[in-house]
């Protein structure tokens, strides 16, 4: 039995008794080992605070901000594209722009998210896994036009306990004019690919940004685009926005005023509906370009954000080619459009004069070949108005004949064929201008005579694109000086005239000729405009040689006119390609509506100022129509 | 003779009741009666005490038996008040229990007629906190529970699975501020988003045609939030117009009174929305509508865009009416050129007269005629 311990204060000098021994206590071994249990632990969880506030403390330090602090970009709008009068052509409209926060992004949330927006699941893990270059606070740009479905499903479950990573921002969405209209003069934005990434334009780009991929949108897209802003929030650890802490706005991009006149657009997209080609429309005086259409067409509003895949493979195969810009692209002979030119370098070559004139019989032998004409039974004796107005074949072989094919080359070359016209749109083809020296680059063979036939009524290896042609033919109206077409006014000022010091007689002599197209007996009295001096010249190309058109019924000659307005002080300029369609003559009124529209709403504008112009007095009266017009 | 008196007052006493004695056993027998008189004295003596006594005695005696079998009363009403207390909790029971049976019936029957899989559940509390619309289910992953899954009653949409623990699971409720679920009206197949505020009313957002839908008009899932299979029902929409181009949409659910037993969506599968019963026919009687306004020579300038449209779209309507109108195909050949200065004719038919008050030029004005009936 133990004793009862003695109070302390009863006695100083007290010694305490030594402990006995208690059966009940821990062995010294055990105690040894729960000692080194304990040291153990307590290493380790200093060798974890070592690390994480000492070792990696600014690791941890940037993710615990970045955890509280996120930013949310806020997307500029892009500048809308306006037609000469301020009227919208390309604008924007409030949208949603849908982003994945990869900071907590889930494995196994990737295949609910693909699956929900109808997205490929490969594909999206293709685009992450692009976006790993990137810090992984950046979102990930997934969509921009959702469809009622998929914002219902975005909205449904982008809650914490569903789909978090989703995160929608307020947006601007590219809107185009619907059906494709002026499509291939706008452009479209879409989202960046990879190999646009890795090209030095689009370097200063991240992956999910949206650039102008063609025509207006693409040319000037720098100028379009506008300048990010950022929304920081504070959130909480569940990811909730829970305060603002600061904003920087973003900065829109620049409204760019084009050229094009709305009006004169619409009319020629009405058109050419159904026909496949192309109308070009110019102002010869300053070279702004008032129409640019290319049928067929597509719909830009499908490539904002990312165009469908079938949609694209659509695109592709259609075997119209409906991507293909014909008004800069599409490299054609011009046929007969071409005998302006060939009037005009005959003329200033001097190798004609007013009075040459050829006895048209249906056709011509030259070198051994035939070559008729399009009037089987012969125009008769021709001079040059007539020649051009009723567009006699056999006069001009005669004249290409003269000629020679370089003087051809020269003159055709000096109205701008052959080379791009620098107009403001991005693809631009030059077109051929074949001579001796294009042969014996191309080929190493020798130029034939026989072939300077053939390229003497637009034909041979000659190619031009509308756009050469309007630019071509609007240069001679004004006589001898070429402004650069351009869509944008201040692009203008960089790019002076091109002049030609032509002889102004040879000049009136061509346009002239030109009047008679339209006003006198012509190939164009289709595209006669009462009250008003239209000049033009039609132009049918066949697309193959009259042996392989025997074979394919499908190869249909494509039918041209050029044509311009007043003949004194020519305003306007226009160039048809319609394909297939036979006869110039088919193109005219397509030119003609244009021009009508053009001149209709001038007169609104000014109603005081006379509707005719000065010379309409002179004008002769109005042919009757019956005479074989085939061009 | 006082003090004769006094000096012999005892033996005088007792000579006095001697006399007496001897006077009283004279009457007796004069009167011969049978009781003897001094019974008769005791007994008229000590009778009122007696009865007193017994008065008493009866008294204190009720006094105690009443005592006595009121305690045993209330007793015996205590434990007929559990007794009833007790049969009445057990009527409730079993009438619970013949509702819930009546209810797990009807979702039972529910479930077998929506083609999408479910699990019936129960609901075995709610969320703390007053503003919490939440409520935890007696199913939970061990049942194949999953987060997201949709939970539905016979009578419509309750909310959805937040978070799946092994034996229960918690299920937002419609209300739930926050909670997102996509719409479509039963009639004019509006779609909305329908929003939970954290009150008991939910609102429309993103209402796709506002004017076209009409209040008290039923809603249903759409099935677009890929979380309720389309075709349960929602609630009846509330319209408020606030003004004429702004409304607001407030909707009740319908499935969240006296919520008990409920669905969950495990596997699901869009169902279609029912038709609306066809309303008896009645006729109506309209007005046309209102003239157009007049079309202006030019398209607007900046700024006016509309909805997905841009001015360009406008413009090319307005040439394809005017070759329209003047019989003009654009391109074509032969044909006059139109005339771009005409104003592009309005859909309605022109009035034929001019307008009453105003005459024409060496004519009267025209009377003002009534106008035309206009057929339904």
């Amino acid at each position: 039995m133990r004793q009862p311990d003695p109070p302390y204060h009863q006695d100083s000098a007290y010694s305490m008794p030594p402990i006995p021994r208690d059966e009940g206590a821990l062995p010294s071994i055990k105690i040894v080992v729960f000692q080194y249990v304990m040291a153990a632990a307590f290493i380790f969880l200093v060798s974890g605070y070592w690390t994480l506030q000492i070792q990696n403390e600014q690791i941890y330090n940037e993710k615990a901000v970045r955890n509280e602090i996120r930013a949310l970009p806020i997307p500029a709008p892009r500048g809308k594209i306006l037609d000469r009068d301020g009227r919208v052509i390309v604008g924007n409209l409030a949208s949603y722009r849908l982003l994945l926060s990869r900071d907590n992004l889930r494995e196994d949330h990737i295949i609910p998210i693909a699956t929900g927006l109808n997205l490929d699941p490969k594909e999206f893990a293709e685009r992450l896994r692009r976006y790993r270059s990137l810090p992984s606070y950046q979102p990930m740009f997934i969509k921009d036009e959702l469809t009622t479905a998929e914002f219902t499903f975005v909205e449904a479950n982008r809650d914490n306990d569903a789909l978090p990573e989703l995160e929608l921002i307020s947006s601007q969405r590219r809107v185009y004019p619907q059906d494709g209209v002026g499509a291939h003069l706008l452009g479209y934005v879409s989202e960046i690919n990879d190999a646009e990434l890795n090209t030095p334009e689009w370097a200063r780009h991240n992956p999910g940004d949206e650039i102008g991929k063609a025509g207006i949108e693409r040319y000037y897209n720098d100028a379009l685009t506008g300048v990010d802003g950022e929304r920081q929030v504070r959130v909480d650890n569940r990811g909730n926005a829970r305060a603002e802490l600061g904003i920087k706005e973003a900065v829109p991009g620049k409204d760019l005023m084009l050229t094009v006149d709305l009006d004169l657009q619409i009319v020629a997209e009405l058109s050419m509906e159904g026909r496949n080609g192309a109308v070009v429309a110019l102002d010869p005086r300053t070279g702004e370009v008032l129409a640019l259409v290319s049928r067929p067409s597509y719909d830009p509003n499908h490539f904002v954000g990312r165009i469908d895949p079938s949609e694209w493979n659509k695109l592709l195969t259609d075997p119209d080619k409906p991507l293909f810009n014909r008004a800069l692209q599409a490299q054609l002979a011009p046929g007969s459009t071409f005998k302006p030119i060939m009037a005009l370098a005959a003329l200033e070559t001097g190798v004609i004069d007013e009075n040459f004139t050829v006895t048209c019989t249906g056709g011509a032998t030259w070198y051994g070949r035939p070559f008729k004409c399009h009037k089987r039974g012969g125009h008769g004796t021709v001079n040059l108005y007539k020649a051009i107005a009723q567009s006699c074949d056999v006069f001009f072989y005669a004249v290409g004949n003269k000629l020679g094919i370089d003087n051809i080359a020269k003159y055709a070359e000096m109205a701008g064929f052959g080379h791009k016209t620098g107009i403001d749109l991005p693809q631009e083809k030059e077109g051929v201008v074949p001579s001796t020296q294009w042969k014996m680059r191309l080929f190493r063979e020798k130029w034939f005579a026989g072939e300077t036939i053939s390229v003497a009524i637009g034909q041979g290896a000659l190619t031009v694109t509308p756009l050469q042609l309007a630019y071509a033919i609007g240069g001679i109206a004004t006589g001898g000086v070429w402004m650069k077409p351009h869509l944008v006014k201040e692009s203008a000022a960089l790019a002076p005239a091109r002049k030609a010091n032509l002889n102004i007689d040879h000049v009136n002599q061509v346009i002239q000729g030109m009047w008679g197209v339209v006003n006198d007996y012509g190939t164009a009295t289709a595209a006669r405009l009462p009250g008003l001096d239209l000049c033009g010249k039609t132009g049918t190309a066949q697309l193959a040689s009259n042996e392989l058109l025997k074979q394919r019924k499908d190869l249909k000659d494509n039918a041209w006119f050029v044509g311009f307005a007043p003949k004194q002080a020519p305003e306007i300029v226009v160039a048809v390609l319609y394909e297939g369609g036979l006869h110039g003559n088919l193109a005219a009124p397509i030119a003609r509506d244009v021009i009508k529209a053009y001149f209709d709403k001038k007169a609104r504008r000014n109603p005081r100022a006379p509707e005719q112009p000065a010379s309409v007095a002179s004008m002769a009266p109005l042919p009757k129509v019956g005479a074989a017009q085939r061009p | 003779m006082e003090s004769f008196l006094a000096r012999f007052r005892h033996i005088t006493v007792l000579l006095l009741l001697l006399m007496a004695q001897l006077l009283l056993l004279a009457y007796q027998v004069k009167t011969n009666q049978e009781v003897r008189l001094i019974r008769i004295w005791a007994v008229t003596a000590v009778t009122p005490l007696a009865r007193a006594v017994e008065s008493v005695s009866v008294y204190w005696n009720n006094v105690f038996t009443t005592l006595v079998r009121q305690r045993e009363v209330l007793s015996e009403n205590e434990r007929l008040k559990g007794e009833v207390s007790k049969l009445r909790i057990e009527n409730q029971y079993l009438q619970g229990e013949l509702a819930t049976a009546d209810r797990a019936k009807v979702l039972l029957a529910f479930a077998q007629t929506i083609p999408s899989k479910t699990k019936a559940a129960r609901i075995i509390g709610s969320g703390t906190g007053s503003n919490a619309r939440v409520v935890y289910v007696d199913r939970g992953s061990a049942d194949g529970i999953a987060r997201n899954m949709a939970v539905v009653t016979s009578k419509g949409i309750v909310g959805k699975v937040a978070s799946a623990y092994p034996t229960a699971s918690l299920v937002t409720l419609v209300t739930q501020q926050g909670f997102v679920a996509g719409v479509v009206s039963q009639v004019s197949r509006v779609q909305a988003i329908l929003r939970g505020t954290g009150s008991d009313l939910c609102t429309l957002d993103y209402v796709r045609n506002p004017f076209a839908l009409q209040d008290k008009e039923w809603l249903y899932t759409s099935g677009e939030d890929r979380v309720f299979p389309k075709g349960f029902p929602v609630g009846q929409v509330r319209v408020t117009k606030k003004s004429n181009t702004e409304f607001e949409f407030k909707v009740q659910p319908v499935a969240l009174d006296h919520l008990e037993e409920v669905l969950i969506v495990v596997e699901g599968i869009h169902g279609a929305i029912p038709d609306p019963a066809p309303a008896p026919s009645q006729e109506v009687v309209i007005l046309p509508p209102p003239p157009p306004a007049p079309a202006s020579a030019e398209a607007p300038a900046a700024g006016a865009e509309g909805f997905g449209s841009t001015d360009a779209d406008r413009l090319r309507e307005k040439y394809r009416k005017l070759g329209e109108a003047q019989g003009h195909t654009y391109g074509g050949s032969p044909g006059r050129p139109p005339d771009f200065n005409k104003a592009v004719p309005s859909a309605q038919p022109k009035p034929a007269s001019a307008a009453p008050g105003k005459p024409e030029e060496g004519k009267p004005p025209a009377a003002p005629k009534e106008p035309a009936p206009v057929k339904p």
